[in-house]
């Protein structure tokens, strides 16, 4: 009953800051109604017993993506942008891959039957770690493909570097490096 | 509904539900640290400090309370400007901008654990309560979430002011506090090793069973430490607010109140880290040397030592009045007359708390024997021994949390300021790189130790 109340609480407010991002014509507000969004999904996968889950999507997403995607905003067109037409031609796109999307949604939705109990643990931080961290010969192997993406990650990381810094080598980064 | 009111003893749902009022300690703890920051200022820099300050009462004239009325006097100021806007701004982002960090301060504090598991009987019934508000797995997590979101009052502060002074601020700011989330995180992730778990109650019954964490990890006490002073942003680490540099960063547009909640924020921001090392580094609210039970089964001699540490405190603030009375006699000040009357008060208030205290000393420890019976081989008291428990456990905690204030005043008046880059390659270089060796260590040693 109680989960039932915040269920419909938190979903009402993460539904509407959603339409928030797509209708707001700053970007700004369109990130901030998307951290807004952020932090009461988090709340939605404490309800459903993955509070671990759910802090990480405020750490990560809330606190640090959205974040540097707000620098970002400011920074670079906070200003010029802020008259971005609400349509444009990729709605054509769009529009039709959302309105199926959320018919596959509904249609699954509605094929399985919803056994759901708010006391059942799914993302505890012992279940979690031990899912992820399974290293049995028949286990998911699930660890072989964290580290993969660590290594992904870091990778990814070295070549943004390298493409921020062009002309590495070159005398203006020399000069550019910062004071000692 | 009613079933889940009739689920819990009323006791229980009172005791639940008071507290929700430690919600309310960070913000207190702004009583204390203006205060302790003017005068500790005033102190270290061998001046006197805002004192001047005071309210007259009949007898003993002019009361001061050692800078306490000069704080109130500015608090009140702050409430009655006028809230002001300059032109250009942005209204909406401008005005939610000081209350982000405010918010989260009251929520921070949920997680915290303020005294041992609470187990009672009452009539016939056994009941527990933990010591934090929200009694989750999660706790430290979702303390370093919850501050990794104040972040966006300093940015959106920042960006809403539209000058380019608080823009800088804000991203100086913003640049601040992720990089050192990284290193508190980081550092943290050798006691949490050892530890088992990311509840803050958990990690105290560790360092309750083995030794204090600042004893077993004292080299991520000092990573955790710094990366804490930085993400407060305060002096040495104030890039965001760079008096000489930017004029006041990212609240330079900001007046009254409004300015009021950013330092307000930062404040009680101070004393939630302050609370937050102590539970992580040194015990929290364990005693040292004397576990919870000794202090259950004597709960009327506990009370009575801890009555006791207050009467010496309060002879050790005395003994100082009567110095500076003697010294003020001998003195050719002019207004020396005012100042003996007014230490006159304190005096006698002092003497009147020592003979109270005293007197609650040795009732307590005389007539205060709690029944107890035995459940799962554990005596288990009535609820007076077990809020006797729970008040000296939040008193030494705060004990503890005042002590670090302390340290955060000191390590700003006395310490030069840092340039932008050299906090950056202290986070990223220094102190990111010894928290990772320390983690590996740490892993290792456990590993051959325990095993797990």
């Amino acid at each position: 009953m109680l989960a039932l109340i915040y269920f419909s609480i938190l979903s009402v407010i993460a539904v509407g800051s959603a339409l928030c991002v797509l209708l707001s014509r700053h970007p700004l507000y369109g990130a901030l109604s998307l951290v807004v969004s952020m932090v009461s999904l988090a709340g939605i996968y404490g309800l459903l017993g993955s509070p671990f889950v759910g802090v990480v999507q405020i750490m990560v997403y809330a606190g640090a993506i959205m974040m540097l995607l707000t620098i970002v905003i400011m920074v670079l067109n906070g200003a010029r942008d802020s008259k971005t037409p609400m349509f444009d031609r990729v709605s054509l796109f769009v529009f039709p891959s959302v309105i199926l999307l959320a018919l596959l949604l509904g249609f699954a939705l509605i094929s399985t039957p919803l056994a759901f109990s708010p006391e059942t643990w799914r993302g505890s931080v012992a279940l979690t770690s031990a899912t992820l961290f399974n290293t049995d010969a028949n286990g998911p192997g699930y660890f072989l493909l964290f580290e993969a993406i660590g290594l992904l990650l870091l990778s990814a990381m070295i070549a943004a570097v390298l493409l921020a810094k062009k002309n590495l080598g070159s005398k203006e980064s020399e000069e550019t490096k910062e004071v000692q | 509904m009613m079933e889940i009111i009739q689920s819990k003893h009323w006791v229980e749902w009172l005791i639940t539900i008071s507290k929700f009022a430690f919600a309310f300690v960070p913000v207190l703890f702004i009583l204390l640290l203006i205060p302790l920051e003017r005068r500790g200022a005033g102190f270290i820099q061998d001046r006197q400090g805002p004192n001047r300050s005071y309210f007259k009462i009949p007898y003993f004239g002019r009361i001061r309370f050692f800078g306490w009325v000069q704080d109130a006097c500015d608090g009140i100021k702050l409430f009655f400007k006028e809230v002001y806007a300059p032109s250009g701004v942005n209204k909406l982002i401008f005005a939610i901008a000081p209350a982000i960090p405010f918010a989260i301060v009251l929520i921070s504090p949920c997680v915290i654990p303020w005294f041992a598991p609470m187990i009672f009987t009452m009539g016939d019934q056994v009941i527990r309560i933990s010591g934090q508000t929200v009694d989750t797995e999660v706790g430290v997590l979702l303390l370093f979430g919850l501050s990794s979101l104040s972040a966006y009052g300093a940015v959106l502060a920042g960006w809403a002011s539209k000058s380019k002074y608080s823009l800088l601020g804000g991203l100086r700011a913003s640049a601040m506090t992720i990089s050192y989330e990284v290193c508190l995180g980081l550092s943290l992730m050798g006691m949490l090793l050892l530890v088992g778990s990311f509840r803050i109650d958990a990690i105290i019954a560790w360092q309750e069973a083995n030794v204090w964490g600042i004893v077993a990890q004292p080299v991520a006490f000092f990573c955790f430490l710094i990366a804490m002073i930085a993400e407060t942003g305060r002096a040495p680490f104030d890039v965001a607010e760079g008096e000489p540099e930017l004029v006041a960063g990212f609240h330079t547009e900001y007046g009254a109140m409004q300015f009021g909640l950013f330092y307000m924020g930062e404040y009680s921001h101070i004393g939630i880290n302050s609370i937050l090392v102590a539970c992580l580094f040194l015990g929290g609210y364990s005693v040292p040397f004397v576990t919870t039970e000794t202090i259950q089964a004597n709960i009327g001699v506990s009370l009575a030592v801890l009555c006791g540490v207050f009467v010496i405190a309060i002879l050790a603030f005395l003994h100082l009045l009567y110095r500076y009375s003697r010294w003020y006699k001998t003195s050719a000040a002019s207004n020396k007359a005012v100042i003996l009357r007014e230490y006159s008060l304190y005096k006698i208030l002092g003497w009147a708390a020592i003979v109270v205290l005293s007197a609650g000393a040795v009732v307590s420890a005389l007539f205060f024997h709690p029944e107890f019976t035995i459940i799962d081989g554990q005596a288990v008291y009535g609820i007076g021994a077990a809020l006797g428990t729970a008040l000296i456990h939040i008193l030494v905690l705060l004990a503890k949390a005042v002590f670090f204030c302390w340290i955060w005043i000191w390590v700003r008046w006395t310490l030069p300021r840092f340039r932008y880059d050299h906090v950056m390659n202290l986070g990223w270089k220094v102190i990111l790189n010894i928290a990772l060796v320390n983690l590996v260590v740490t892993a290792i040693i456990a590993k051959i130790l325990g095993g797990r």
